[in-house]
């Protein structure tokens, strides 16, 4: 086995040792600035979480508090970068195929017992076991663990999972195919550990405060249903010297301008911003909104299937649509949230993605209406013979906002008359999913922070691509993409061949807009995927 | 008297029943299930999520199933969202709150809505009138959706007098803003329909006999007016209090209130089948004892009704 351990990780890892204890009402370590005596973060979730079960949780919000509750082989800093985690380090074969993760020994649970690795073994072979049918036990197949499909089908046992505990400290992973970026993955809710004992002794009910055990920064002291959860120290934690923040409360508001004004009034470190309500906040309080890049793309997506526009079969036609599409308008009038306008796929804060020099981004308004008109003509519209079609998007302020102004853009420039209908969440997904639409919106956030989380979508075989766009070289490029080591020049000519083709509009990427309390330290606002964790949070005295 | 309550309850069987089945149906027929995700879920992961909650079985299967965990062991299922808690847990928890702030409107809407509506009445076309119309016009005007957020800028962000929302086991500051959202647009239609039922009462010939045999104004209101004064408003109170318990959706949305409602519309929009059964059989049950209190309560106010 060729060892080469990540001698970055080692280093983090010692020079994160070195700082002091007992934070409050002190300095911080590092910055030197003085810190309140309150150390209570809290934040504005929009609807109640799912589960706080590591194996069950699906939801943003939810995977938030188990990221503070739990803790993982592997974390990430404030720039995304993986550090570590339980484990301290890893070592792979050649074929990268088999990992070895070797766990700290001084890793406990809240109630004092030791981490072990086989509370990791416990809880992957959990994550895909056909009994607790986990919502997310696709993950476990995404990281190619060997077996973990058979097990899901039911062809093979649960211990059967390419998992196993060479001893307490040493975690021994064997993949069904090489994957370069495991480690990576090791930072998701679904691979943190699970106490056996505790769910054993409570079953579903594990999860409560008064039950459950976890061995995170964090412990789950309070959850009232659809109002709030509160969660405290871990003073069992590894590195309970090191953590700042005492406690985190997360309260649940529907409204968004409730959130708002619930903010403003003090109740609330953090909260989302409306659509369109960035430039005056930032006016107000320059030293409280931010905005920064999300790993999430707007588009709208043609129906390129059998079933679909005869229309939408003519490349020029999507791309006079695209063209004609005035993207500043829509980033600065109605989101007006510092979102960037997007020409690609792909959003430019991906790691290792060279944004291709699309033709259509360096034109001005006025050249891409002009082409627009020329295309569009070109196949055969034009005032004799509009072009008509429908465009849905799923019931919402904002969404309907962009739709208005995107056919408006068509009506006044081409002369297309797009008839816009909306519809509940399910049924849009339902209607989207079997190609009953002719133009329909769409919206991704990556999974993982690479291009293709995103790019994978218009692969022809892929269970997320509604708009049925299939072309042989994008597949053939995508599938090299997976083995290659350098992925880049890759997906820079999907990018290349998606902006000639057009099967989808790209009109903005998402930006992470909020209102922060002044005194909240070290939000992570580089990190694109907005894997924040608590610990690495402190509050400055006013 | 008994045998017509026993009769009545005998016949909210076969209603609830019927609502049930009813429910369940259409809830099966609206497009997209409780799994259908922007990311749809690999077809072997999907199926052991069906074959665990019995989705995979036939329709009526589910139904019989279901019914039968609710005679046998009072057992609602489980919510396919929230899947730390079932229906039982839900309703455990969201019903104590939306019954604390429901009633605690209920009973503002009404003794003040009445007193309003009596004190117009009595002093017709003077100022106290206008005053009392003027203010039940305005209140019916403003549904909980609009007070909600008014209430909040004021109360919360400009005097800084109240928390913008929460529950934390039913503080009274945490209840005032709810109560009055909730309260206020019942509380107009209360007084209008007293104020509109006493005028016509205190024109009604045994009030004239009353009057005319020397009684005080105040006896001739309390002893012979109140009572069919407040009928139709009482048929208009049950309903309401259907409606203060059901209709608090925009109460807990937007104050966070973590009530019933707001996982009633939340279930019907996630598809979450046995929150969504379970709540509307509660609602459902709630109706019908809520109907037979008020057609007991005309008995007392109506000695010309007999049951």
């Amino acid at each position: 086995m060729n060892k080469y351990i990540r001698t970055s990780l080692a280093g983090l890892l010692t020079s994160t040792m070195i700082t002091g204890a007992a934070f409050a009402a002190g300095t911080h370590p590092e910055t030197g600035e003085a810190l309140a005596d309150d150390q209570t973060f809290t934040y504005r979730i929009l609807d109640e979480h799912s589960s706080v079960d590591p194996q069950v949780v699906e939801d943003v919000s939810g995977a938030e508090i188990v990221r503070d509750l739990f803790e993982g082989l592997m974390n990430q800093d404030e720039d995304g970068n993986l550090v570590p985690g339980v484990a301290t380090s890893y070592t792979t074969n050649d074929t990268k195929d088999v990992y070895t993760f070797t766990l700290r020994d001084d890793a406990k649970w809240s109630n004092g017992d030791p981490v072990t690795a086989g509370d990791f073994v416990f809880a992957w072979k959990r994550a895909v076991d056909p009994a607790l049918s986990s919502p997310y036990a696709w993950f476990m197949e995404l990281m190619s663990i060997e077996n973990a499909s058979e097990i899901i089908a039911g062809d093979k046992p649960v211990d059967d999972l390419g998992v196993k505990a060479i001893d307490d400290h040493t975690l021994e992973v064997t993949l069904s195919a090489p994957l370069p970026y495991f480690a990576q993955m090791t930072t998701h809710s679904t691979t943190f550990p699970a106490p056996q004992k505790v769910i054993e002794e409570f079953g579903d009910a594990w999860t409560k405060p008064e039950n459950i055990v976890s061995n995170g920064a964090y412990v789950l002291t309070e959850h009232l249903p659809q109002e709030r959860s509160v969660r405290e120290r871990n003073e069992n934690y590894w590195d309970n010297d090191n953590t700042i923040i005492d406690k985190v409360v997360a309260l649940v508001i529907n409204d968004e301008n409730v959130a708002l004004t619930r903010y403003l009034a003090g109740e609330l470190d953090r909260t989302e911003v409306p659509a369109g309500q960035f430039p005056r906040l930032q006016k107000e309080h320059p030293e409280e909104a931010i905005s920064f890049p999300r790993l999430c793309n707007y588009y709208y997506t043609f129906n390129l299937s059998d079933g679909g526009p005869e229309a939408f079969k003519d490349p020029n036609v999507r791309q006079a649509l695209s063209l004609a599409v005035d993207r500043k308008i829509i980033t600065e009038n109605i989101m007006a949230g510092g979102q960037p306008q997007a020409y690609t796929f792909a959003p430019a804060a991906t790691a290792g993605f060279d944004v291709p020099d699309v033709e259509m981004a360096s034109m001005s308004q006025a050249e891409r209406d002009e082409l627009a008109k020329e295309l569009l003509a070109a196949a055969g519209y034009g005032p004799d013979n509009p072009l008509s079609f429908e465009m849905v998007y799923n019931t919402s302020e904002a969404h309907k906002k962009v739709a208005v102004a995107l056919s408006q853009m068509w009506k006044q420039k081409l002369g297309v008359n797009a008839e816009l209908a909306n519809m509940e969440w399910k049924i849009f997904l339902e209607e989207r999913g079997n190609q009953n639409f002719d133009l329909a919106r769409g919206a991704w956030c990556g999974d993982y922070n690479e291009a293709s989380t995103f790019l994978d979508l218009l692969q022809s075989d892929s269970g997320y691509n509604d708009g049925k766009y299939n072309n042989a070289r994008v597949d053939e490029l995508l599938s090299e993409a997976k083995t290659s080591d350098d992925a880049a020049p890759l997906y820079t000519e999907v990018e290349r061949i998606i902006a000639q083709e057009t099967p989808v509009i790209p009109i903005y990427h998402y930006a992470g807009v909020y209102m922060m309390d002044s005194d909240v330290g070290n939000w992570p606002v580089n990190n694109v995927e907005q894997n924040w964790y608590s610990k690495n949070l402190y509050k400055v005295a006013e | 008297m008994l045998a017509y309550i026993v009769r009545r309850l005998f016949m909210a069987v076969p209603t609830i029943l019927l609502l049930i089945v009813a429910s369940f149906f259409l809830m099966h027929f609206a497009p997209g299930g409780p799994f259908t995700s922007e990311r749809p879920l690999p077809p072997a992961v999907l199926a052991n999520i069906e074959a665990r909650y019995g989705l995979d079985q036939p329709l009526w299967k589910q139904l019989w199933d279901y019914l039968y965990n609710i005679v046998v062991h009072f057992d609602f299922g489980p919510s396919f969202k929230f899947k730390d808690r079932d229906v039982n847990d839900i309703i455990a928890q969201g019903f104590p709150i939306s019954l604390t702030y429901g009633s605690l409107s209920f009973l503002v809407a009404t003794t003040v809505g009445v007193a309003l509506g009596i004190a117009a009445a009595i002093k017709h076309n003077s100022w106290i009138d206008y005053f009392a119309v003027g203010l039940g016009i305005a209140a019916q005007a403003l549904p909980n959706f609009i007070m909600g957020p008014i209430l909040i800028l004021t109360f919360t962000l400009w005097l800084g007098w109240l928390p913008g929302g929460g529950w934390n086991g039913g503080q009274w500051p945490y209840l005032i803003m709810p109560v009055i959202a909730l309260a206020t647009s019942y509380m107009g239609s209360i007084a209008r329909i007293t104020r509109s039922s006493m005028l016509e009462v205190l024109n009604s010939n045994f009030i004239r006999t009353a009057r005319a045999k020397g009684l005080p104004t105040r006896t001739v209101i309390w002893r012979h007016a109140l009572k069919p004064t407040l009928l139709p408003v009482v048929s208009y109170l049950g309903p309401v209090f259907v409606y203060v318990l059901t209709g608090s959706v925009f109460v807990d949305i937007y104050f966070s209130t973590g009530g019933l409602g707001q996982a009633y519309v939340g279930s019907a929009l996630s598809r979450d089948y046995a929150v969504l059964l379970g709540v509307t059989i509660l609602y459902g049950v709630l109706t019908v004892l809520v109907n037979l209190l008020t057609d007991l309560a005309y008995a007392w106010f109506d000695p010309k009704i007999r049951y």
